[in-house]
């Protein structure tokens, strides 16, 4: 199981366009945004190889300028899951 | 159960999140804060490029298990790119290392024999061997390391001395000789003192950026961060973007320019130009703090002294030589690169050329210049280090807040370790050179070695240790903390060829079987980032400690406790000539373990003065604060001479402190009254590195690249890096999550290039130089978009050895590889 936070910015004028298609993502979740454009960003991933493809398709939302990894846990842990 | 183990997770996720974008969020409480959890989080900077983030690493049952941005870091506020995300898992790669392997054949050491197991006892005893009886022969020359700007400050100390001082050999140069030698030749000529003068300060008070030859967003993601902060929130902040192909960078950018290879050099000298004519030159700066130099031409490519361009280059064994001029004569000399050359030259539109100019002649406009591997792998290198000061220096925007030249660093200490404490074949500590005979005497003075101990000729740099191998004149060569025979210019020609001949032995410490392991005799496993306490040195002067935070796996020891050990096998006697024993007869029969490090300096502190509830393998085994004491031993070249550091303990506390300390305070603006301590009162800006304090305006012009497309050979060929991978991908390759995103290595290239050859996208095709070949599939969209006539391929990938393709030139001044200009031919597999 792997569950990351991700700053996520994006131009604006598209943050709600942003958050909708983030939204629309499985495993991804908009707790919050900023209207300068900052959003709170949650991935949660049952498989080990996902995590980063979900990542690196943030860069190819349109309206997003960056995205930024601020937490990550991993866990093999039977509970966990 | 399981649901609350989830949403304890989540909630943690959140918080951190929202906190370092500043987003509160009421009701969240940190289950951190809560205390339940059982994870010790300790903070470490990241272990890959040289932005030198700080990540909190939770580690719980000896095992690290997750990282955070640390939200009390200056440099990354909390935030983190995809790579640091995964720093929790490069430790644990299923090929982990985990102990010495020597090829063997019926029990002995045998050149084409398989991997065996052995002891470390067994391996430094062979490894001793083999250079005594090379240095026998052929003399200290024979023997040489190849070492690292992501060694920790005391690994890059504590190697560098043992062959400066104990070998007797400046056979020692740093894989940043690959990635910043330029940068550092460029500091020395203008300023004649190394690294940057401003710091990241400046990506909040810059009113414009430009980038030449920087990907930053994905190189330097958490500094791209802030610039696009900054842009976004400041809507007359203005960014402008250059380089040979479009990439993500020029999304953000006001002012996008594509350039033909190698011209940025005309483009540099018309904006020089463009500030002259249009008077915009500040004559107060330039007059009291500057000089003008000629510097010479037709220097050559650094090839070998064979080749016909070496040849017929006129001052190729006077690279770096100049003479002073005046301002008028400076002047006429850039006059010729007038708006139309440049746009001819470079291929750039001149509204776009016009533009950028502007931004630098503007004086009410504050403006940073970024560059990383498109300046510094040139075969101009120095040269366009050299110009770019030019522009900041005419127009005296430089050394103050939101103004001036900044180099960015690939390589986590590249500045802190490979350049500081003189791991580079013709440097010591502080910025200091072997060629110059009184900092051999303070060097030799400090370390308590007879005058005359180290040799006064620089040794081989990178390229050229290769071709000495390849000629047998060297014969023993020890790899640490690199993937050279990957990362390496023209590994066909140059590279195997002598690390497979039976004459030479070659040994890779490194936590992986790389490339460079399997290409080996011998391998030596080796602990890596939390496996052993360090020190890092970031782009902007500033110095990071961490402690060791888990063991490495196995018999796996740190670079450290390698070259600390391995000084235990070789007494005076055997490598240094009587008549220099005789001035010191008290090291006759000592090893150089004893020389070297117990000399009364490096083991003074006692294992009681380290940090509580954290293990230092190290310091253990040689039963002494080793790290404590080769730190303080390096820092007295510094202090008082502009490089001072501040009492070691004071970094375990920080997060990181920008050199020059002086009295307890860092500086974050170097040469400027004000910001810097040693600039004296009521001068304002001194360029202390210099005699008089004046730095100097090189004139130089554009010349063509080592070798550029024909008529066979058609297209350029650029090499460089993805945001997934770092460098040769020996460790991001080895998360499943990261190799996943970007497995193999594709050729980018413009779809019309592609057409022209039957090719489409997801085709394979084959790439060719004229040194070697090899295969990959085409991509024509995505992130990269060169324009036609040129194709970009990264080279992480360890199945496609992209430096098969590339030239072993350098820049004739720095001896840094051009890895970013060949002729290829690309044609459907």
């Amino acid at each position: 199981m792997n569950i990351a936070g991700v700053v996520v910015r994006a131009r604006p004028s598209l943050v709600t366009q942003v958050e909708a298609l983030l939204n629309a993502m499985v495993g991804v979740e908009v707790h919050a945004h900023t209207e300068d454009g900052r959003l709170v960003v949650t991935i949660e991933e049952e498989s080990d190889r996902g995590l980063a493809d979900i990542m690196v398709g943030f860069h190819d939302l349109p309206g997003v300028l960056s995205a930024a990894m601020i937490y990550h846990e991993y866990s093999t842990d039977e509970d966990a899951a | 159960m399981k649901q609350t183990r989830r949403e304890f997770i989540k909630t943690n996720a959140i918080v951190a999140t929202a906190a370092a974008a500043g987003v509160a969020l009421p009701g969240l409480q940190s289950a951190e804060a809560a205390g339940s959890s059982n994870i010790r989080w300790d903070k470490a900077p990241c272990r890959f490029c040289g932005t030198g983030c700080s990540v909190l690493v939770g580690v719980k049952d000896g095992r690290v298990v997750a990282t955070q941005g640390d939200p009390d870091a200056p440099v990354n506020r909390g935030l983190n790119c995809i790579k640091g995300y995964f720093l929790s898992k490069i430790m644990y790669g299923k090929d982990r290392l985990t102990q010495p392997l020597l090829r063997k054949t019926n029990g002995k050491y045998d050149k084409e024999g398989q991997f065996e197991p052995v002891s470390w006892d067994e391996a430094f005893t062979l490894m001793a061997d083999k250079w005594k009886t090379a240095m026998q022969e052929k003399g200290p020359s024979a023997v040489g390391m190849f070492g690292s700007g992501q060694w920790t400050v005391w690994e890059g100390y504590a190697a560098a001395k043992l062959h400066k001082a104990g070998l007797r050999t400046n056979n020692i140069d740093p894989n940043a000789r690959h990635c910043m030698a330029s940068a550092v030749a460029g500091f020395m000529r203008t300023f004649g003192i190394d690294e940057p003068m401003g710091c990241y300060d400046d990506l909040e008070h810059a009113d414009a950026f430009v980038l030449w030859g920087s990907n930053m967003a994905e190189m330097h993601p958490i500094l791209w961060t802030r610039l696009t902060d900054r842009r976004l929130t400041n809507p007359h902040v203005k960014v402008a973007v250059l380089s040979t192909y479009e990439h993500r960078c020029f999304e953000l950018a006001d002012n996008g320019m594509v350039f033909t290879p190698q011209t940025d050099l005309a483009i540099l000298n018309y904006i020089a130009n463009y500030i002259i004519q249009n008077g915009k030159v500040n004559k107060d700066f330039v007059a009291n703090h500057t000089n003008f130099a000629l510097g010479n031409a037709d220097i050559g490519y650094g090839l070998r002294p064979t080749d016909p361009r070496e040849q017929k280059a006129a001052n190729a064994d006077k690279a770096g030589g100049s003479k002073p001029i005046s301002f008028e004569e400076y002047a006429k000399f850039v006059s010729e690169y007038t708006l139309d050359k440049a746009h001819e030259i470079s291929g750039v539109p001149k509204k776009n050329l016009e533009e950028l100019a502007a931004l630098y002649a503007d004086p009410n406009v504050k403006v940073v210049s970024y560059w990383t591997m498109g300046f510094n792998q040139h075969t101009r290198g120095t040269w366009a280090n050299n110009l770019v000061y030019n522009i900041h220096l005419l127009t005296g925007k430089i050394s103050e807040p939101g103004n001036g030249p900044f180099s960015l660093t690939g390589q986590p200490s590249a500045c802190g370790t490979a350049r500081e404490v003189g791991t580079f074949s013709h440097r010591l500590p502080a910025d200091m050179v072997v060629t110059n005979p009184e900092h051999r005497a303070k060097a030799e003075h400090i370390w308590k070695l007879p005058e005359g101990t180290i040799p006064d000729k620089p040794g081989f740099h990178a390229v050229l240790m290769q071709r000495k191998l390849r000629d047998r004149e060297m014969n023993c060569y020890w790899q640490m903390c690199n993937n050279n025979l990957q990362a390496g210019p023209n590994i066909n020609e140059e590279m195997l060829p002598g690390w497979r001949d039976p004459a030479n032995f070659i040994v890779v410490s490194d936590p992986y079987p790389t490339v460079s392991a399997m290409g080996a005799d011998l391998i030596l496993p080796t602990a890596m980032w939390v496996e052993k306490e360090g020190a890092y040195g970031n782009a902007e002067r500033r110095t990071q400690f961490w402690h060791q935070q888990i063991s490495p796996p196995g018999e796996s020891k740190s670079d450290l406790w390698q070259v600390m050990e391995f000084a235990k096998y070789f007494k005076t006697d055997e490598v240094w000539p009587e008549e220099l024993l005789a001035k010191m007869p008290e090291y006759k029969g000592k090893t150089l373990y004893d020389v070297l490090f117990a000399n009364g300096q490096v083991d003074k502190f006692p294992l009681s003065d380290l940090n509580k509830g954290f293990e230092n393998d190290e310091s253990h085994a040689f039963g002494y604060y080793a790290q404590k004491g080769l730190f303080e031993e390096y820092a007295s070249f510094g202090r008082g001479k502009a490089h001072d550091l501040a009492p070691f303990d004071d970094y375990h506390a920080a997060r990181g402190m920008r050199w020059p300390v002086v009295e307890g305070k860092e500086t974050l603006w170097r040469f400027r009254e004000g910001y810097d301590p040693y600039v004296p009162a009521g001068e304002g800006v001194r360029f202390y590195g210099k005699k008089d304090g004046r730095a100097v305006i090189f004139a130089l012009p554009y010349e063509p690249a080592a070798e550029s497309p024909d008529q066979e050979y058609d297209l350029w060929l650029s090499t460089g890096r993805v945001l997934e991978h770092w460098h040769s991908g020996s460790m991001t390759r080895r998360v499943p999550e990261l190799y996943r995103a970007f497995p193999d290595a594709v050729v980018f290239m413009h779809p019309d290039d592609a057409e022209a050859r039957g090719l489409r996208r997801g085709m394979t095709a084959k790439l060719a130089t004229r040194r070697g070949e090899l295969t990959a599939k085409v991509e024509t969209r995505g992130r990269n978009r060169p324009p036609k006539g040129l194709v970009f391929i990264p080279w992480f990938d360890a199945g496609r050895l992209v430096n098969k393709l590339t030239l072993d030139a350098t820049c004739p001044i720095s001896k840094e590889t051009d890895f970013k200009k060949c002729a290829v031919k690309v044609s459907k597999a």
